[in-house]
């Protein structure tokens, strides 16, 4: 018996989580439309559609993320909210959440209840981002997951000077057009350390408190997570599908205040 | 004339808000204190006709000694403020201090009060008196001033630490004041009337504490961001006639509030410690949205809060030098920040059962910010989470309104949550 | 003035020496074989501590300063904010990071706001043994000379009940000698550049200078003796399309006024927190006179900081330097959000104005390398002083 539905709207995708009294019972990622509610509402109809169920108006459903206040079927909740109860339970440890999407990056400190206590984003500038990401794999040449791979064979990664993503951008090209040229995989281990020196500057600003986890998209990316854990100096944590992270404490949420009034 | 236009302006707005004032709990206190910003700002405008011998003075000066000497103060970074406030004029005044040859990195009070000069909005003063209470900037700003301005001026010293030697040294530069003064404008050190003013300014302070003691009730009985109109008294009339009125009166309304219990304590959400001041500009703005969220500014250590002290009137320039150092931002601010300024301000955030902090991280003034992590860390060590928002206090082109109200909003819904 | 300045290391061993002591910093080899024999070392910031009082101790001042060079400051930021100037934030990482865990003890003054407050949160954060900020008086009166030395007493007590023996007037008169001796050693140094041919770059120089508080003052004085002698006759000589001078607070990178003298101009002197103001006055000790009230009326009297008032005082100390090296432009280089420095920039410019000394103003981040845009503007300004004498 489902009891909950969280939905988070992100700029690149957006993710549905439903629940029952106990666990996570279906989810499902599509990719965001330009309509916030038709993105929502096709995000969760497939999740329910994965168990055999239909969407109907009056399934408890908390939304967040992009929009989701203007969503007219679900409850909305702050993004940092949702983020920090879905990280909880799926590390209690965790006292501090990195999360890297599409579009933006936010740090938290969590406490042992699953609340925010403090936070840190970053929002107006694409470097430390998914979008930025891909557009560099393209640069280069290569896939997402190609990139990643190649993280791992950097013998002498370059300073990317530049955190700005537009300079960024035309450092990489004479990167690769430089006679030699620097390898690629070098190229994609200074891009990732550039990208990496934003989010430990808010992991500092927020004040690092172990255990910490990585949740968002981005978090997929095993180079990201290496470079990381190097630099912060202890290993991360990233569960199974970091991308649910905040459609997961959505439903949570909704499981707690069923019946509650938006 | 350029300048009397916009020290004009300024009586003016006093006397059209004053008008336009609607009847409320506050309304006597708040009529009380634009015509005390009226008054001072007449006076001043006055001055040269009156014969009156101008003393322009950096923040936290004591101005106690001007008032003895019958001299007439001219506060230059609340004068700035305050045409940030009512004119809107910083970006003119900014940019003339830019002109001059002052960085960006430089406070904007400062740069804006150089500029206010070079552009004729303050009135050529006839001595620049400074000090390094409270920082570099003060410290470093009066040699330029007098030099814009064509007039003499006095370096205040004061001391870094609280100790009878240092005390000394600072009642000794004081005595050094005085005869420069003295000699400058032809007025004697009137010292009976300077034991006044201590009498006065014990009054002072006590009328603080009771008004900041009536604070720690749930609900708070005070207006959501009236401390800003706590620190006129001081800065523009530390033990004058004018400041006792004002307390007066505020500390009888919040007594009649409290004793009326006209309170609705569900209007109060979120009992708020605030931490340097937040921009002057955006008072309007954040008087809306603190009453939207029931956010109340319930005690700022830094800026409003007295320990108890009690001055002895006959020993008049030692009183006034001891009181430089127990002003709220001295004690907060000045001095090592040690064990014991750092207790403080977490117990004041107890004692006022304070749900969140809200360190408004001015960007121009290096020695607040660099707080921020000290008491950020002490403050969550005892439960109180604490926001840091990054502004100016007279420039809007630093952080835009609605990012500071966003990242208030997401604040006040995280003392939600918790 | 068609000369072109002549790069090329003149091969002196001692400043090979000096830049291999400067680039293990703190780490250097001088500092832990001190520390190996059981001796104290203490860490002090700027120029109105006394060093003199931990050399009399029998320990080794070192200065503490940041890494030198440009770079990620994460740590210092989330400490000290972003608005506090790179070199107090570059100071706090380092400690916090642990490359001063050797310290036994920090002293500093309450000198400007970066500087107090790097103390303040060094306090709190990094845990060194023993802790003093002396309160620092901005006048030189009378009143300010006793307040300054009761400071500096209270400082010898402390360290005497610390180390837990006395401090001796013997032993402050054998520190005071010893510190004179690098000072009238740096001051022949300076001579040697008031030549219209000089037999050592400003970038040189800069190397040797931040050497002098890196390592124990007999070493430095013992090399910088030959060096001196080295100097005094040397084939290789330099000389510029101008003789610059740079001023500003903090400076302890030679690339950066080797980046400067890359573009043909000659550094023949400077007024830096790391340079003259470090090392010019001696400590002078009147008939019956406490050695100790020597050496407080020395640093408080000392080559102003833009702290101290009257501003006049440092505008005249560079004027005099101006001529008496024979000066051609003045470089200004400020570290951003270093306050006293930058209030004084528009009352240095009237100065130089009127003195007719072309003068540059450089906003820079601590470490600087001094390339790029900087040395853009360097050469522009050393054009316009060319076009300007044609």
């Amino acid at each position: 018996m489902i009891t909950a539905i969280g939905v988070d709207i992100g700029s690149l995708t957006t993710k549905a989580v439903v629940l029952d009294d106990k666990k996570i019972v279906s989810w499902a990622v599509l990719r965001s439309s330009e309509k916030t509610e038709f993105s929502a509402r096709t995000a969760i109809e497939q999740s329910l559609q994965k168990i055999g169920l239909d969407f109907k108006i009056g399934l408890n459903i908390v939304a967040t993320g992009l929009g989701s206040k203007t969503v007219t079927f679900s409850r909305s909740k702050s993004l940092t909210a949702c983020l920090a109860r879905g990280s909880n339970s799926l590390f209690p440890q965790a006292r501090m959440a990195i999360d890297m999407g599409a579009e933006s990056s936010t740090v938290i400190r969590i406490n042992e209840r699953g609340r925010v206590t403090d936070w840190q984003s970053q929002d107006k500038c694409a470097a430390g981002t998914g979008i930025f990401l891909e557009q560099m794999a393209k640069l280069i040449g290569v896939s997402m997951s190609e990139m990643d791979e190649l993280s791992f064979q950097a013998k002498s990664p370059p300073e990317i000077t530049n955190t700005c993503a537009v300079f960024a951008e035309s450092e990489v090209i004479s990167h690769i057009h430089r006679v030699p040229a620097t390898s690629k995989e070098d190229i994609v281990a200074g891009i990732y350390r550039s990208i990496l020196g934003r989010i430990i500057s808010m992991c500092k600003r927020a004040g690092i408190q172990r255990e910490v986890m990585a949740t968002g998209g981005v978090a997929l990316n095993k180079g990201i997570i290496s470079v990381l854990s190097k630099e912060l100096g202890f290993e991360i944590l990233v569960p199974e599908n970091p991308q649910l992270a905040a459609a997961l404490g959505a439903a949570i949420i909704a499981r707690e205040t069923a019946g509650e009034k938006a | 004339m350029t300048t009397n236009n916009k020290l004009s302006s300024i009586v003016q707005s006093c006397r059209v808000i004053r008008k336009m004032s609607q009847p409320g709990p506050y309304q006597k206190s708040d009529e009380l204190y634009y015509q005390n910003l009226s008054t001072y700002y007449t006076r001043l405008l006055k001055a040269r006709e009156n014969g009156g011998f101008i003393a322009a003075h950096t923040v936290f000066f004591p101005a106690e000694i001007l008032y003895a000497m019958d001299i007439v103060p001219m506060h230059t970074e609340m004068t700035t403020w305050l045409m940030a406030l009512f004119l809107g004029e910083q970006a003119e005044l900014l940019s003339a201090g830019a002109e001059v040859g002052l960085a960006a990195e430089i406070c904007s009070p400062h740069r804006g009060l150089a500029g206010a000069f070079t552009r004729g909005y303050l009135p050529h003063p006839d001595v620049m008196l400074w000090s390094n209470l409270i920082c570099d900037n003060t410290a470093k700003s009066g040699e330029l001033v007098m030099k814009l301005c064509n007039c003499p001026g006095f370096f205040l010293d004061h001391p870094f630490q609280h100790n009878n030697e240092e005390v000394s040294y600072l009642v000794n530069e004081l005595k050094s004041m005085v005869r420069f003064l003295e000699e400058k404008s032809g007025h004697k050190m009137n010292w009976d009337k300077l034991s006044e003013i201590v009498a006065r300014t014990n009054q002072q302070l006590a009328l603080t504490n009771e008004i900041n003691e009536l604070r720690k009730l749930v609900p708070s009985p005070f207006a959501a961001q009236g401390f800003l109109k706590l620190l006129l008294a001081d800065y523009l009339f530390p033990g004058q006639p004018e400041a006792i009125a004002y307390l007066q009166q505020l500390r009888d309304e919040l007594k009649d509030i409290v004793r009326e219990k006209n309170l609705n304590p569900s209007l109060e959400k979120h009992r708020l410690m605030t931490l340097f001041i937040p921009p002057i500009y955006m008072t309007s703005y954040l008087d809306r949205l603190y009453l939207k969220y029931g956010a109340v500014s319930v005690v700022e250590p830094m800026f409003t809060k007295w320990t108890k002290a009690e001055f002895n009137p006959s020993q008049a320039l030692k009183s006034v030098a001891e009181k430089s150092y127990v002003i709220p931002e001295s004690h907060v601010m000045y001095g090592p920040l040690n064990e014991n300024v750092i207790k403080y301000v977490v117990d004041s955030a107890r004692d006022y059962q304070v749900q969140g902090a809200v360190f408004w991280a001015f960007l121009g003034c290096r020695h607040a910010c660099a707080t921020i992590k000290i008491f950020k860390d002490a403050l969550n060590e005892a439960g109180i989470p604490m926001l840091a928002v990054d502004c100016d206090i007279v420039d809007p082109t630093v952080n835009p309104e609605e990012e500071i109200g966003e990242k208030l909003e997401r604040f006040f819904e995280l003392l939600d949550e918790l | 003035m068609t000369d072109t300045t002549i790069i090329s290391p003149n091969n002196l061993p001692e400043i090979e020496y000096f830049h291999s002591i400067n680039r293990a910093f703190p780490g250097n080899s001088e500092i832990m074989d001190f520390k190996a024999q059981g001796k104290k070392v203490f860490g002090w910031l700027c120029t109105y501590v006394p060093e003199e009082l931990i050399v009399a101790a029998g320990a080794l001042p070192v200065r503490i300063t940041g890494y030198g060079r440009e770079t990620d400051l994460d740590d210092g930021n989330a400490y000290l904010y972003i608005n506090n100037c790179s070199f107090s934030r570059s100071c706090f990482q380092r400690g916090l990071r642990g490359d001063y865990s050797f310290l036994d003890g920090v002293v500093g003054g309450s000198t400007c706001d970066g500087a107090r407050r790097l103390f303040d949160v060094w306090r709190r954060y990094i845990n060194t043994p023993f802790y003093q900020v002396l309160t620092v008086p901005r006048k030189t009166t009378d009143d300010a000379q006793a307040l300054y030395l009761s400071q500096v007493i209270s400082f010898k007590q402390n360290l005497e009940e610390f180390l837990g023996f006395e401090i001796t007037e013997q032993n402050l008169l054998n520190a005071v000698e010893l510190c004179n001796e690098t000072r009238g050693l740096l001051k022949k140094l300076y001579e040697l550049r008031k030549r219209l041919e000089t037999p050592i770059t400003g970038a040189q120089t800069l190397e040797i200078l931040t050497a002098s508080f890196r390592m124990p003052k007999a070493s430095f004085n013992a090399k910088l003796k030959h060096l001196l002698v080295a100097l005094e006759n040397s084939p290789v000589t330099y000389k510029g399309r101008a003789r610059l001078m740079l001023v500003g607070s903090v400076m302890d990178n030679p690339e950066f006024l080797q980046s400067i003298e890359e573009t043909g101009g000659l550094v023949v002197t400077d007024e830096l927190c790391t340079s003259t103001r470090y090392w010019s006055d001696p400590v002078i000790i009147n008939n019956g006179e406490p050695v100790i009230n020597a050496i407080a009326h020395r640093y408080l009297s000392n080559f102003p900081c833009a702290r101290m008032y009257p501003s006049e005082e440092r505008f005249d100390r560079i004027m005099a330097l101006c001529r008496d090296f024979k000066v051609d432009g003045v470089i200004s280089q400020i570290i951003r959000y270093c306050v006293p420095y930058a209030h004084d920039v528009p009352l240095l410019n009237d100065k130089m104005k009127a003195a007719k000394i072309p003068l540059l103003n450089l906003d820079v981040e601590y470490g600087s390398s001094g390339s790029g845009q900087i040395r853009t503007r360097v050469q522009a300004f050393l054009e316009m002083m060319e076009a300007h004498k044609k």
